[in-house]
């Protein structure tokens, strides 16, 4: 099987020749560690080192290859989001935010800014034109030049993560009850920009979509299946049916408690069982046959504190739990972030060669 | 009068703040004295609420909603309580430590808190070692509760407990420490003096620690 066909099987919940493995997140510092300091690599040669199956994340390299200018009469605010100056595959908005950068350099969201009616006008200022043609022109020229034969996904949103992020957990939580209104009229509006995106990503040579949405902490979900339904699941179900290809959702956390709510959304796959927060094996009893399971490689400690051989013994373990049958696609159980050990790195490649084939 | 104190309770349990508001205003003029209604009615309805949240029946709106109209009340209450000089069960610093900036555990726990009968000093995100240390010294805390939420900066946890012991305001405190990749076994290994999955068992910790 090409690994295109392997990460389709198993998307389909199938049996592939091997377990696949994808990466919703693949930082580009701890990739660039991985191959030897390198920044002209490939996605496909990346790929191919890792023993990875597709991607959807950033590269380094781009800008020389494919993306294109601004003309230079038509500068506006949303230019980084139209012309894309190295790889990416992110039809993402932004967060409605005041936002401050970690030492790091990560992004963090200080402060929500959609507080009140009022502040709704901040959408015309904060929205990228879902229909500006230049962000999908150079990411589909970047899908023909790199896909080679691996599984290429776009990373979107159904729009609670940005619902959430931009009002801000405390001021969400306290809205639905003083207004419950606004917190539908917000979700709707990232909604339906999402909804505008995926009518031009539907047709483009993706194979598949990943919806980073975080619903949940480890303890529970933010909100309960009642709240789930009324205020998140009506906007929800609007993008998932405006999505044309199979796709992933994404969120952190415990996610037991609306899991059958989220799964009448009909995606296929879940991502990333975070271990902390969900039992795989009841993950696989109760929902395999309903959804692709990805994840489930502890961040928390293995591959950021554990050893080589812990990294193993877990790869071992969530095969023979998750991997049973097909429709599982080893992953980290977030990430793969910069400050992974890259020796940890290594070991879930070696393991997942050693233990991966079916 | 226990009519009114547990009017208090089940309106504050249920989140609702106008109502908890005016039945505080009638159980004062009926000659309730403010620090029972704190004592008998609010920091019950929290342990409730807590509890609720603790076990999962509760979910995060309906804990802050809880936590809102208590802080109201208190909010009203306060006058009265600085006459009848009633003093605050124990005082706790909280902060989320250095390179990290995510505050939403932090800040549930400094609800909960706050609801349970605590002063809270908060710290805010991204706290240095040397800024929990100025505010021991200042404040003069029972507990310094500490949050993390990346494992990238658990290690700022360890380091802070360092600093304590190098400034010599370690034994002066509590140390607790918690956020989700934190566990009981990184606690030991750092030497905090407790740990805690959630926020209202945090509380439960502090309260035991004070005996």
């Amino acid at each position: 099987m090409t690994p295109k066909e392997r990460v389709m099987t198993a998307l389909a919940g199938g049996q592939p020749d091997q377990v696949p493995w994808v990466e919703g997140e693949f930082e580009q510092a701890l990739q660039i560690r991985l191959m030897g300091g390198r920044t002209d690599y490939t996605p496909g040669e990346l790929c191919r080192a890792m023993g990875m199956d597709g991607f959807g994340f950033h590269f380094p390299i781009g800008a020389d290859a494919a993306a294109s200018k601004p003309p230079h009469a038509a500068k506006s605010a949303h230019d980084d989001y139209y012309y894309p100056q190295s790889i990416t595959f992110d039809f993402t908005p932004p967060w409605i935010a005041e936002m401050g950068k970690d030492s790091t350099g990560r992004a963090f969201v200080k402060k929500g800014l959609l507080v009140d009616r009022d502040s709704l006008r901040l959408f015309d200022e904060f929205m990228p034109d879902p229909d500006h043609p230049a962000r999908y022109e150079t990411v589909a020229r970047w899908i023909e030049q790199y896909r080679e034969d691996y599984a290429v996904y776009a990373r979107i949103r159904l729009g609670t993560a940005s619902t959430i992020e931009s009002m801000g957990l405390d001021v969400f939580s306290l809205t639905m009850y003083d207004d419950p209104d606004l917190v539908k009229e917000i979700h709707r509006r990232f909604s339906e920009w999402s909804i505008r995106v995926l009518e031009h990503l539907n047709r483009l040579d993706l194979d598949f979509y990943w919806a980073a949405d975080d619903h949940a902490d480890t303890k529970m979900p933010w909100v309960n299946l009642e709240m789930y339904d009324e205020f998140l699941y009506p906007y929800q179900k609007m993008v998932a049916d405006a999505i044309k290809k199979p796709w992933a959702l994404h969120s952190d956390g415990n996610l037991f408690p609306i899991l059958d709510g989220l799964l009448k959304l009909g995606m296929d796959a879940i991502h990333p069982i975070q271990p902390s927060a969900m039992d795989i094996g009841k993950m696989k009893a109760q929902y395999g046959s309903r959804a692709c399971l990805i994840g489930n490689i502890d961040l928390d400690y293995t591959l950021t504190r554990g050893t080589p051989e812990e990294v193993d013994a877990e790869v071992k373990e969530r095969i023979a739990v998750a991997g049973k049958g097909g429709g599982y696609i080893i992953s980290s159980g977030n990430s793969l972030t910069d400050y992974c050990k890259i020796e940890n790195v290594w070991a879930m490649a070696q393991a997942l060669k050693k233990y991966g084939k079916y | 009068m226990a009519d009114v104190l547990e009017t208090i309770k089940e309106q504050c349990i249920k989140g609702k703040r106008v109502e908890v508001l005016t039945e505080v205003k009638r159980a004062l003029a009926e000659g309730v004295d403010a620090k029972r209604v704190m004592l008998e009615a609010l920091i019950p309805a929290m342990s409730v609420v807590g509890e609720k949240y603790s076990s999962g029946e509760f979910f995060l709106p309906q804990m802050m909603l809880g936590a809102r109209a208590m802080s109201e009340a208190l909010q009203f209450l306060k006058p009265y309580l600085v006459q009848a000089s009633y003093e605050k069960k124990g005082k706790a610093l909280v902060g989320t430590v250095q390179g990290d900036f995510h505050d939403i555990g932090k800040n549930i726990v400094k609800m909960m808190l706050e609801g349970g009968g605590y002063e809270v000093v908060d710290l805010g995100v991204d706290v240095s070692p040397e800024s929990f240390v100025a505010a021991i010294e200042q404040e003069a805390p029972q507990f310094v509760l500490m949050s993390a939420l990346i494992t990238l900066t658990m290690d700022s946890m360890r380091r802070t407990i360092q600093t304590l012991e190098a400034s010599g305001v370690r034994q002066k405190v509590r140390v607790g420490v918690g956020g989700a990749p934190v566990t009981q076994k990184f606690a030991d290994e750092i030497g905090a003096d407790f740990y805690n999955a959630d926020a209202y068992g945090c509380v439960e910790k502090c309260n035991q620690l004070l005996g």
